[in-house]
């Protein structure tokens, strides 16, 4: 069964004469083990596709479903839940609380999420393995971009979600670190079967996909 | 508590101003409540310790101790008991060689009767005959001593303070406790004025005499001079400042939470569900809130300490915890204000592109 499926989805804001319609029929599925590459430009749908897929807004036609559970029969709270348990974000901007240090950030996925987080070793060596193992009580504000956006990454990945929406990862990255970030993505899919979306006009994390889909006047199309 | 706490922690200066503002806020609302009933106290002080419930006056006295005169074929009439004392008074200058002059008040009473009986004495005795008088402590705040031979207005000649007293004011000024004959004397009226009123501790007492009119305790205190002016003076600058420190938190904490907007869209975004939010975000402004009040207790205390003795600040505990309870709510309703946004934060507004 796919990890997530957004099938026949449309997306349509404003009415009447002012209506943009920003997604149309999109049918897309993301597997366990699979890091799936949303390419497009700028204002070509890829967000509104990610927050559709990751339950934070409705779409106005059409159906996503998370492993079994279809998210339009889910209420807010439910949906939250879901995305607390099962869906890890990856955002481009405003990725951390500014007044939590590091290991703050994790502190305080523990305080609403007491289980099924990354261990204190596994933490540690995800980390470690970012870069960023030197820097657990630093605020973000004392952090290059770079690593703010690692933090964020390992943020994403320590609630230990089974999917992961990534929102343009890659985006302060030079390209030493893409190529970190991107073989990370694709290890915790194969190694940790989790079903990895990312949403990117960084071309360069093509190597680390393993299915490619074109966004483009919100109609997605395979690469 | 932890997202409030790391917060506060993390910016210090922001609330500490906020803060601030509480203690301010707090320390001004403190010391006017403390005021206001040090002042309404110094006008009734007196007719607490006595110890009534009634007050018969003359009908024609408007309902004023001072002004009123009761004759003694009115009060022969009155059929006293145990539960009644004559009482007189008269405003008075009080001089001594060597100290201020004080405006008093000067309280004549029968020696026997229960006002005399229950006057508390702090040092020295009651008096024992007519040139002897019991004082408030605030004379021995101005210098007079036991045995000062003090003279009353200019023409009364002088009484020997024998005693003092403590919380002995009324209306304001300190009281001089006497004998009756003594306040003929300075209310320059013959024998056949008995008094200018009669007290009762009996809740009862209800005298049907012609020309005597009979009042609550409570009816007496809000006809004294000035005091219902000066109350509801207080009141309602202590009302306005409530109301007007309601808005002002109010408002910081609105443009707080505004300024937190963005954060609150990412922790929505990641699932973190919005009762988290909301409860710390009405528990950091509880915690301001209470931290400013226990500051601005703190400073208030101090500034009893360094006031003057005379300064008439008193505080009672109903009204204090009245003033606390205010200013809690008014942060509570603070912080519920914003509560409303962080509920409609709209997570879709941190994915861009």
């Amino acid at each position: 069964m796919p990890a997530l499926t957004l099938s026949h989805v449309t997306k349509q804001f404003g009415h009447a004469t002012n209506q943009v319609t920003v997604l149309e029929d999109i049918n897309f599925s993301a597997t366990a083990g699979e890091v799936s590459l949303v390419l497009g430009p700028s204002g070509s749908g890829k967000s509104t596709f990610l927050t559709i897929a990751g339950g934070i807004q409705t779409p106005t036609t059409g159906q996503v479903q998370v492993q079994d559970q279809s998210l339009g029969q889910l209420t807010t709270k439910a949906r939250d839940a879901l995305r607390l348990n099962k869906i890890g974000f990856i955002l481009q901007a405003y990725n951390l609380v500014p007044y939590l240090t590091v290991q703050d950030q994790f502190s305080l996925v523990d305080r609403v999420k007491p289980q099924g987080n990354l261990s204190a070793a596994d933490l540690s060596a995800l980390l470690d393995q970012l870069g960023i193992g030197q820097l657990t009580q630093q605020f973000p504000a004392e952090l290059s971009g770079g690593q703010t956006q690692r933090v964020a990454i390992a943020r994403a990945l320590y609630q230990n979600p089974d999917i992961i929406l990534a929102d343009e990862p890659t985006a302060a990255l030079d390209s030493a670190r893409v190529a970190v970030v991107g073989q990370l993505l694709h290890d915790l899919a194969k190694q940790h079967h989790k079903a990895i979306v990312v949403v990117t006009h960084d071309l360069r994390l093509r190597d680390f996909a393993d299915r490619i889909y074109q966004i483009m006047d919100g109609q997605m199309t395979v690469a | 508590m932890f997202l409030a706490l790391r917060e506060i922690r993390h910016e210090k200066l922001r609330y500490g101003l906020i803060v601030g503002m509480v203690v301010l806020v707090s320390y001004l609302v403190f010391v006017l409540s403390g005021l206001a009933y040090g002042l309404a106290q110094q006008n009734t002080q007196a007719i607490s310790s006595w110890g009534t419930s009634k007050i018969a006056l003359n009908s024609d006295a408007n309902e004023s101790l001072s002004q009123s005169l009761l004759t003694t074929a009115t009060t022969d009439k009155l059929a006293l008991s145990d539960h009644e004392a004559y009482i007189g008074q008269a405003g008075v200058v009080a001089k001594a060689a060597g100290q201020p002059k004080l405006s008093a008040q000067f309280v004549g009473l029968q020696a026997h009767q229960f006002v005399a009986r229950n006057l508390k004495v702090t040092s020295g005795q009651r008096p024992a005959t007519a040139r002897q008088i019991l004082v408030d402590d605030s004379f021995h705040d101005n210098g007079y001593r036991l045995g000062d031979r003090v003279q009353l207005n200019a023409t009364a000649g002088k009484y020997t303070i024998v005693g003092f007293t403590h919380n002995a004011k009324l209306s304001v000024a300190p009281v001089i406790y006497g004998s009756l004959g003594t306040w003929r004397t300075l209310s320059h009226v013959t024998a056949n004025f008995k008094a200018s009123g009669v007290v009762s501790n009996d809740a009862h007492f209800a005298p049907k005499t012609a020309g005597v009119q009979t009042l609550t305790r409570q009816q007496f205190i809000n006809k004294l001079p000035g005091y219902s002016a000066q109350n509801t003076t207080f009141t309602f600058m202590i009302a306005f400042l409530m109301v007007i420190a309601m808005v002002v938190i109010a408002v910081f904490l609105y443009i707080l939470t505004m300024q937190k907007l963005p954060n609150y869209a990412v922790l929505r975004a990641q699932g973190i569900p919005a009762s988290v939010l909301v409860k710390t975000t009405i528990s950091q402004a509880m915690l301001l809130v209470v931290s400013g009040l226990v500051i601005g207790a703190l400073l208030t205390a101090a500034t009893v300490l360094a006031l003057p003795a005379g300064v008439p600040m008193s505080f009672n505990l109903p009204l204090l915890a009245g003033v606390t309870v205010g200013i809690l709510l008014t942060g509570v309703i603070g912080a519920l204000i914003p509560v409303r946004l962080i509920l409609r934060v709209d997570p879709v507004s941190v994915i861009g592109g």
